[in-house]
């Protein structure tokens, strides 16, 4: 990872990173790098390198800082400690024969704030529109029920709602602002992994927000996001001239824009990263909706603590099954003791049997789970 | 080169939102039409009246014509929700000005051209009005079915329809004074629905058992019953209801048979020089009598569709949909004609030329029939007494004039139930 540090006006010094194993890109304080390069600072994604602080060399940085501009919005990391902490605890739950290193404690402590970019757009437009509006209306209508034994018909007025179209159309021309773009590429995968986030709670950017956490860089540029506006810009426009006739469904909505004006900045949204190792030492990312609390990693079982158990087994058989032929032989002498040392021969047979029972489960847990590098791929959005 | 925008026939509403214009379909031009229409002569300023004969507007003085201006749109014809919105929708009342009219002697109703300072009722020839308020919750009819039978045709018809029965008076047809036909736009409510009932009931099959009694073998009729089900959808399609209750039910019914299809969209032209009734039985009203009819009709659809005719127990649940209505005016010629002092009622379907009515029966004619017919059977099984008693051929006889005595009696009873049914009128 190379890290070189940037004034800007996000209210603290910045530093501008970019991770060499998996191509993320953050803006982080430069307070939290450690200054003279003794304490490693891994990528809050990929877990993968260690950081080290590099100092901005002069010029050429241009290009790469092209979106480092400050939010206009941010999602606060809303979750309580406890609600983190069962999280955390409910992910490290249930796995048989989980990784020394998979435990609350060490999820935990190694957890990390990342701040997630989405492109907020302010549309001034110019449209002119139609569709069919619905509005609800109620009929009387009636049920009837005969019956000889209850002397003849009895009748029930009910009232049904029906949607009566109507044909209508306009003109519009009104700024629809803070319209939503994905600013990642790997905006769906993430949304897939860690679910929606609740932007009806967005605050303004104060420089206490993301003062002890990773930003990262959109890797899309406005140009790129500008056509995923589109359809939400439409249905804004939809629902907003359905409001001004009054109406309560709509169809067939059909508009010419004529987009006057765009304004971009950035929203932010909270992410818990951490991680665990391995079997092979190697991390696996977890990440955290820093809203919902919805959870995603790869869940692994350690081979490694199985083949243990099933190391300890197969040694109480060997046990069991010496004892036992020394019994037997001792039954040459007193042959009741053959027929214990048999039977003992067998219960070793059996408990080493039983030593497979730890590799088999673990195999069959770790298959039912996304691979490590499957899961690591999935979540930095490579092929 | 662009669209014009708002396109034609749009007009703006009030918009909730700023910033967003809101164009809605124009109003029919109808809402704005003058309330009260004048028919007068473009070419010398006369009096101009619906013509069915040549199915326009024509000046009596100057032969001038004007043609309908609005096409039949048949079954078409838009139909109404039960909604409250659409009723108040519906009730703009009439497009011309009228004044309603009370007949003191029979209590009907008439709706009349504002000039009409003298009115001959038509239902009991008295001419004996008062004048009241017109009843403000009046629906506007939407269409009508225009005269198509000439008045002139009227009298041709009654002329006809009253010699067409041998037991009225023979001099009914001669001596009748028939007064002048005067042509009626009657109110009327047509109902459509759709009727769904799934239906249960026990139904009985007969079979014939063997049995053992007293040590031989007999024969009996037994019913097993089983229970069965089913399901019914009827469309009913614009079932008529008149719309008012002051006059006979029974001739209105007689009067039905209109073909809907000529249905024309209502036009103040084609009521000039014409009278028209307002409804009297509200829409609600007319809508219950409508879904009784449904509903039996229903009931029979579902006992039919039982494998056999013996039906018991029987229960169905009926849900109606699609519902709708319609308010029209169907053209009636009303008249009342005197014989011998008493005032009979007829009407003729403006439409079809149908004719029903009142007619006086000729009740010593009647009587003489019955006697004609009864007195053979009866003179024979006389004879067939008699002749018991001398000879042995009496049983022959007496048994053809018993079986020729059953006959006159039930012809007797036919026809004094269709004299009577006349009478009653």
């Amino acid at each position: 990872m190379t890290v070189m540090s940037t004034p800007t006006g996000w209210g603290f010094t910045t530093a501008h990173a970019s991770c060499s194993a998996c191509g993320w890109s953050y803006l982080l304080p430069s307070d939290a790098l450690p200054g003279d390069g003794s304490r490693a600072l891994r990528c809050p994604h990929c877990f993968a390198v260690e950081l080290s602080f590099v100092p901005e060399p002069q010029g050429g940085l241009a290009e790469k800082l092209a979106y480092t501009s400050p939010p206009e919005l941010v999602l606060p990391f809303s979750l309580s400690p406890e609600r983190l902490s069962q999280a955390i605890a409910t992910f490290a739950k249930g796995i048989p024969f989980a990784p020394p290193d998979l435990n609350p404690q060490a999820l935990a402590g190694r957890m990390k704030r990342v701040y997630l970019p989405q492109w907020l757009v302010d549309a001034s437009l110019r449209a002119t529109w139609r569709a069919e509006v619905g509005f609800n209306y109620e009929v009387v209508s009636h049920q009837d029920r005969y019956s000889d034994s209850a002397g003849g018909w009895r009748s029930q007025e009910v009232k049904e709602t029906r949607i009566r179209w109507e044909p209508r159309l306009g003109q519009l021309q009104r700024v629809f602002p803070n319209l939503t773009a994905p600013a990642l590429e790997t905006h769906a995968r993430l949304r897939g992994l860690v679910g929606d986030f609740d932007t009806s709670t967005a605050q303004p950017y104060q420089s206490q927000m993301a003062n002890a956490s990773f930003v990262r860089l959109p890797d899309r540029s406005p140009q790129d996001a500008w056509p995923d506006v589109l359809p939400g810009l439409q249905a804004a426009a939809a629902q907003q001239c359905q409001q001004a006739c009054a109406a309560d469904h709509q169809r067939d909505f059909r508009w010419q824009p004529e987009i006057t004006g765009r304004n971009w900045t950035l929203l932010l949204r909270p992410l818990y990263t951490t991680y665990y190792l391995d079997d092979q030492n190697q991390p696996q990312a977890v990440i955290i909706n820093g809203q919902t609390a919805q959870t995603s990693g790869s869940r692994r079982s350690s081979m490694k603590r199985a083949q243990r158990t099933a190391l300890i087994i197969l040694s109480i058989a060997v046990v069991l099954f010496a004892i036992s032929a020394i019994l037997a032989l001792a039954g040459i002498a007193v042959p009741p003791l053959l027929l214990l040392g048999g039977v003992g021969v067998l219960m070793a047979v059996l408990v080493a049997l039983g030593a497979v029972i730890p590799l088999a489960l673990v195999w069959q847990y770790n298959r039912s789970q996304p691979g490590a590098s499957q899961s690591l791929k999935q979540f930095a959005g490579s092929d | 080169m662009p669209d014009p925008f708002p396109p034609p026939g749009f007009a703006p509403i009030p918009s909730a939102i700023e910033g967003i214009q809101v164009y809605a379909p124009a109003p029919a031009e109808s809402a704005s039409q003058p309330e009260v229409v004048e028919f007068k002569c473009p070419q010398c300023g006369g009096v101009t009246a619906y013509s069915a004969q040549d199915g326009g507007l024509t000046c009596t003085y100057c032969a001038y014509y004007e043609p309908p201006e609005k096409a039949p749109v048949g079954k078409g014809a838009q139909e109404f929700e039960f909604t409250v919105e659409t009723m108040d929708r519906a009730a703009h009342g009439w497009g011309e000005a009228r004044k309603e009219l009370e007949c003191q002697s029979c209590g009907s109703i008439a709706s009349l051209p504002l000039d009409s300072l003298t009115h001959t009722c038509a239902f009991c020839g008295s001419n004996q009005v008062i004048q009241r308020q017109a009843s403000q919750d009046i629906l506007r009819p939407w269409f009508l079915i225009p005269f198509k039978v000439d008045p002139a045709a009227c009298h041709k018809l009654t002329r006809e329809w009253m010699g067409s029965s041998w037991m009225t008076p023979a001099s009914l047809k001669n001596l009748a004074r028939v007064a002048e036909f005067n042509g009626v736009y009657l109110p009327y409510w047509t109902f459509d629905s759709l009727t769904s009932a799934a239906w249960k009931a026990e139904v009985g099959h007969t079979r014939t058992e063997r049995y053992r009694e007293g040590g031989e073998w007999k024969e009996r009729t037994v019913v097993d019953w089983r229970w069965e089900s089913g399901q019914v959808s009827l469309n009913h399609d614009d079932l008529i209801v008149p719309g008012t209750q002051r006059l006979s039910q029974v001739l209105l019914d007689r009067l039905k048979g209109f073909d809907l299809q000529a249905l024309t969209p209502y036009d103040p032209k084609y009521l000039a020089g014409l009278q028209a009734r307002a409804y009297d039985l509200p829409l609600e009203k007319a809508w219950e009598i409508a879904r009784e009819k449904m509903r039996e009709s229903t009931r029979q659809a579902c006992i039919s569709q039982a494998s056999t005719g013996q039906v018991r127990n029987f229960s169905m649940n009926l849900d109606f949909s699609a519902e709708s209505w319609r308010y029209v005016l169907l053209p009636i010629y009303v008249a009342a004609y005197r014989y011998q002092d008493k005032a009979f009622q007829v009407m003729v379907n403006g439409q079809t030329g149908v004719v029903a009515g009142q007619r006086p029966v000729d009740w010593t004619r009647v009587w003489l029939s019955v006697a004609a017919l009864l007195a053979p059977g009866l003179l024979l099984s006389l004879l067939g007494l008699l002749t018991l008693i001398f000879g042995g051929v009496g049983a022959i006889i007496g048994g053809f004039g018993f079986f020729l005595l059953v006959v006159g009696v039930v012809i007797a009873v036919i026809i004094l139930r269709q004299a009577m049914s006349m009478d009653d009128l």
